[in-house]
């Protein structure tokens, strides 16, 4: 049977999808939203540490899983090798409805002004490609707001004097700090810092329906037990459906985006969930499906008049593939630190965003979420005991008496840090994979030693009488699940993929919606601006709709 | 109760068929899924080593074996080899250098022997590239996941690694459907 | 002499059946009624199941009195079984992973109240035997709070599938309606909720019937049949597995109860992740009764609570304080004095009372 022509495919359901094809199916569009995985539960991994999101040894419990899929990557040796999906360097998100907006931690951040100029504000970097996005940070603002309140976010932001500025304040008051909280709290204080509770994208209070988180334990990389976690699986995606005119279809794998004669795009061919190949036809095709799997598809989607994928005559798709360079530091405290509020993370501070001298960017500084009993096996000093009656006691006696303050440095990004497409290894259903290759630009250990050093300093203000650094940035692939910046916005379409609505440069009915737009990926957890982004650009292809229907 | 004829006909033929595997249980009762006795007793001493017994449980009282039994069967049934191959090398390794069994020794001779293995100082032709670490770190990773991970994957028998790190569980949290936090329920304010 | 020839095929095929069923149904009767450990524990995958049982109060229960649906009624036993042997040969599964389902959970319990009608009565009587639609269906509590995954942990814990196949819609605005209608009259709280059937202990032993005076109907049960089911694990918590919760009352630890049964009570009437006392469910007695265990006033199966009070204030103390006409929530339940809370100094401010 044939399906029925649409106005609009949305190709993946987490962030960027979500509020992409909700904006789209509110404005009268018809939508087909595809999501490789399925609607997940509670119910089935419920808090089991070795099959989540977080420790994925027994596999990742929102997909997607490994018969299916799997990535060939590449070490800075020129090795390649096949990764699994839980296996490190696989760079993964969960497959399924809402994606990682189901399992995440749930930080709630907006860039800052300074994150939308990188280059105006520090110049240039030798070897990146650093530059301003072609959007400000007043442009997002509107699209900030509509994520914060659709999407749900409680915090304080009034307590952040770094923060900028907003129309509107956040729906929800903050959440209280845990025991490490107030510990650090003080601390920060008296180093004369400006700590302040970490706005989440989780109900504080009852909210559109939905009741407040209780503070379990395992949050970040759990679905939520209450629904009191906000992703877009239980927001905008049902707020789309409830229109009637967005259809959820699940365990679908988006093969290819169509291209015509012209250099349009006519729809999509895909794999249902028998394998049976199928193909959508529709006006416009909104692509949001990682920086990684975003650029896949678009490099899959071959036509005379893009020999090398849709939108790529200029080489930009898959370049600057950018995450986070996580960096921490820990400290043994005398006395228990730990209260069993979850999810561990609720204080921030952002001093160390910008305007630190000598560094170009920066990022925040948060206390950590809890760590499982498995995952607490890895933390230890430089030097300590990895088996044995020395690593049983420390396991026994210091895991309640252990802080550990980490932060995502804004990386530089650079050209050779890519995804392209394997010309030998294909997945299940024979479509090439995914390949990712180079590295962090070297900048990135330098950022990361300065912010390691701060988050020392304050454990040491807090009391710790032992303290050990961990220090992120190290040459390798970048990505992870921060990953970004694969499809860049542009004003110049031989310098950058998008225009600054998420356009193809080249093509004008195929828009990105996700976290691979991102110029560069500021200091902070992306999920928020990347829903920003989904609304914006929603609402962009929704106004050109009304205009024009798209049709050139 | 009405039977509907497809159903009856499903649970005869799975009844009829699954009597003609009933000769293949015969001689085949061991306790466990993947790994032989042999295996098993010198893999139970290696992660006694990892989680040694104290004053709490160690990988042994916790069903470490059994979990990596279990997902030898499961979500590691590639890893067989590498564990078969490996233990078997280990053993001989042991045996060449110290006439016995790695499980008939000493502890802190054990000890030693781990940490050879660890550290590729081990002169052995199965473990030509300095591989030896990384059948080590295979072994000290499962133990890990074994004693700290759910019961529901064969380790952590009883929650004991729980237990001995002081976190309750089943989580004792209850529903925030009353009152918020600041409004409990009437009890005496000095 | 038969001839071959009239033989045809098609009667062959039949004969052939007719001696298929035979065989199968001869060894189908043979199992029914053959003892386990010639049937049921010829498989390992179920050794563990029925060591537990052997070393049990319950060992001299045959297995299928009580697994009905397992050992007893036709295609559904067929399933399971073949099911069982196949993975078996498989080898995949062992018994750690072979579980009741529901409805078998529900078929035990008849057999439970056999044997102990005056607990299944009381349990009847009380809040624990609530079905699945007042429950669920309750709008007081739906409007308030959006149904989740975590009310499964407490109620309708053996529910196989999720929340969102149970009722609908699952929103504060209702109106609301279980899905499957058959199981709004279902107990929610089933006996194995609190109860594992394969614990340790000894059978007790049968009244002598000849010797009137050894008959004593108020037995004690033993308590080590008394565990937490976690929905989490699918698996129960001994007492002794249990945690003891923290409480707090304004920063300092509460005494709780000695008494370890306790522990699992706070399983579900359990405070806030705070550890507060008189948080969310908690009812963990503060005030003048800290430390007193759930059991002193509430009977285990109803938890009728009534005539608790004679117990430890008989009307005939010494000081003259009559503590049920006090204005506490034993009183009325309108009352601002929660029993389970209450202080002197709730009615008596200014005097140094406990």
């Amino acid at each position: 049977m044939r399906n029925r022509h649409v106005n609009a495919v949305v190709i993946g359901s987490g962030a960027g999808g979500g509020p992409a094809a909700k904006e789209l199916a509110n404005n009268g569009m018809t939508v087909v939203l595809f999501e490789r995985g399925d609607w997940q539960a509670f119910d089935e991994h419920n808090d089991d540490e070795l099959c989540s999101q977080r420790t994925t040894v027994l596999g990742n419990a929102y997909g997607p899983d490994q018969d299916k899929h799997w990535r060939v990557v590449v070490d800075s040796r020129g090795n390649e090798r096949i990764v699994y999906p839980h296996e490190g360097g696989y760079n993964n998100n969960a497959a399924c409805v809402g994606s990682g907006t189901l399992s995440y931690g749930a930080m709630a951040w907006r860039f800052m002004p300074e994150d939308f100029r990188m280059k105006s504000e520090y110049g240039h970097v030798e070897g990146s490609t650093l530059e301003d996005w072609p959007i400000s940070y007043d442009d997002l603002e509107p699209f900030y707001t509509q994520a914060e309140w659709e999407i749900g976010v409680a915090g304080a932001d009034p307590q952040n004097p770094f923060v900028p500025d907003r129309k509107k304040p956040l729906p929800m008051p903050p959440f209280e700090y845990n025991l490490e909280g107030r510990i650090l709290f003080e601390a920060a204080k008296r180093k004369g810092w400006h700590p302040f509770p970490i706005p989440m994208l989780r109900n504080s209070i009852p909210y559109a329906g939905r009741p407040a988180c209780y503070r379990m334990r395992t949050c970040v990389g759990f679905a939520c037990p209450v629904n009191a976690k906000c992703g877009t699986q239980n927001t905008v995606i049902p707020v789309a459906m409830a229109t009637g005119n967005c259809e959820v279809r699940t365990r679908c794998q988006v093969a290819e985006i169509m291209l015509d004669d012209k250099g349009r795009a006519t729809g999509v061919k895909y794999f249902d969930r028998f394998n049976k190949p199928q193909i959508q036809t529709a006006d416009v095709v909104v692509v949001a499906g990682s920086a990684t799997e975003t650029a896949r598809l678009l490099l899959n989607s071959k036509s005379k008049l893009f020999p090398a994928g849709a939108g790529n005559n200029y080489d930009w798709v898959g370049r600057n593939l950018q995450g986070h360079a996580y960096t921490a530091a820990f400290g043994l405290f005398d006395d228990e630190v730990y209260d069993d509020v979850g999810p561990g993370a609720c204080i921030a501070i952002c001093d160390f965003n910008h305007h630190v001298d000598g560094i170009v960017g920066g990022g925040l500084l948060a206390n950590e979420f809890i760590p499982m009993p498995y995952l607490y096996t890895g933390t230890r000093p430089p030097g300590a005991a990895g088996w044995g009656k020395e690593h049983k006691d420390f396991q026994r006696n210091q895991f309640k008496k252990t802080i550990a303050v980490m932060g995502p440095f804004q990386e530089i990004p650079n050209f050779e840090s890519r995804v392209s497409v394997d010309p030998a290894v294909k997945d299940f259903w024979g479509i090439p994979v995914a390949r990712l290759s180079g590295s962090r630009h070297p900048y990135d250990r330098k950022g990361c030693e300065m912010m390691s050093a701060r988050a020392e300093e304050w454990l040491l203000e807090a009391g710790a009488h032992f303290t050990w650094q961990r220090i992120g940035g190290g040459p390798g692939l970048s990505g992870g699940q921060h990953q970004a910046g694969t499809c860049r916005m542009g004003n110049d379409k031989k310098t950058s993929v998008t225009n600054r609505f998420g356009q193809l440069h080249e093509i004008d009915n195929v828009f990105v919606a996700d976290g691979s737009l991102v110029v560069t990926n500021g200091g902070f957890n992306p999920a928020l601006t990347i829903m920003a982004l989904g609304f914006y650009v929603g609402h962009h292809i929704a106004d050109m709709w009304k205009g024009t229907r798209l049709k050139s | 109760m009405s039977i509907n004829r497809r159903e009856f006909l499903k649970g005869l033929t799975l009844a009829g068929g699954s009597l003609l595997f009933f000769p293949a249980c015969k001689g085949n009762i061991s306790f466990w899924r993947v790994l032989t006795e042999e295996e098993a007793s010198l893999l139970t001493a290696i992660t006694e080593q990892i989680i040694p017994a104290d004053e709490d449980p160690g990988a042994t009282d916790a069903g470490v074996v059994n979990f990596i039994d279990k997902q030898l069967s499961g979500f590691y049934s590639g890893l067989k080899d590498s564990y078969r191959n490996g233990l078997e090398a280990f053993q001989d390794y042991c045996r060449k250098k110290t006439g016995a069994n790695f499980e008939a020794l000493a502890w802190d001779v054990q000890t030693g022997l781990l940490k050879d293995l660890e550290a590729n100082r081990i002169d052995h032709p199965y473990w030509e590239e300095n591989t030896a670490s990384r059948f080590f770190s295979m072994i000290r990773n499962h133990t890990m996941q074994g004693f700290y991970g759910s019961p529901r994957h064969g380790g952590n028998k009883n929650y004991v690694s729980y237990k001995m790190m002081r976190i309750d569980y089943p989580h004792v949290i209850g529903r925030n459907i009353y009152t918020p936090r600041s409004e409990t329920l009437n009890i005496y304010q000095p | 002499m038969v001839n071959i020839k009239t033989f045809g095929p098609l009667a062959m095929l039949l004969s052939i059946l007719a001696l298929l069923i035979l065989f199968t149904g001869g060894f189908y009767v043979w199992w029914n009624n053959a003892s386990p450990e010639k049937t049921c524990v010829s498989c390992h995958e179920i050794n563990h199941a029925f060591n537990s049982w052997n070393a049990s109060a319950h060992r001299e229960i045959g297995c299928k009195e009580c697994h009905g649906t397992a050992l007893g009624n036709g295609i559904h036993s067929l399933k399971e079984k073949s099911r069982m042997v196949l993975t078996h040969v498989s080898n995949n599964i062992h018994s750690d992973d072979i579980r009741l389902s529901e409805e078998q959970i529900l078929q035990t319990m008849n057999r439970c109240r056999n044997c102990h009608q005056s607990e299944y009565t009381k349990w009847q009587s009380g809040g624990h035997s609530a079905h699945y639609s007042a429950i669920f269906l309750n709008e007081a509590q739906n409007s308030r709070e959006q149904l989740n995954y975590d009310c499964l942990r407490c109620h309708g814990m053996f529910y196989e599938k999720t929340i969102s196949d149970l009722v609908e819609p699952l929103s504060v605005a209702g109106p609301w309606r279980l899905k499957e209608p058959g199981k709004a009259l279902q107990p929610a709280i089933p006996c194995m909720a609190c109860h594992q059937i394969h614990s340790d202990g000894e059978p007790l032993p049968q009244p002598d019937y000849s010797e009137p005076k050894n008959i004593f109907y108020g037995r004690k049960m033993s308590e080590k049949s008394i565990a937490f089911y976690s929905r989490h694990e699918k698996t129960h918590f001994t007492l002794k597995n249990l945690p003891e919760p923290v409480i707090l009352i304004h920063g300092d630890t509460v005494k709780t109860p000695k008494d370890p049964v306790y522990r699992l009570c706070v399983q579900c009437h359990a405070p806030s992740v705070w550890h507060e006392a008189g948080t969310a469910d908690d009812r963990t007695p503060v005030g003048v009764h800290e430390g007193i265990s759930c059991r002193a006033c509430h009977e285990p199966h109803s938890n009728n609570q009534r005539n608790s009070c004679d117990k430890c204030h008989p009307a005939i103390s010494n000081c003259n304080l009559d503590v049920k006409t006090m204005n506490t929530s034993y009183l009325s339940p309108s009352s601002p004095n929660n029993i389970h809370f209450v202080s002197c100094r709730n009615c008596h401010p200014d005097q140094k009372l406990r």
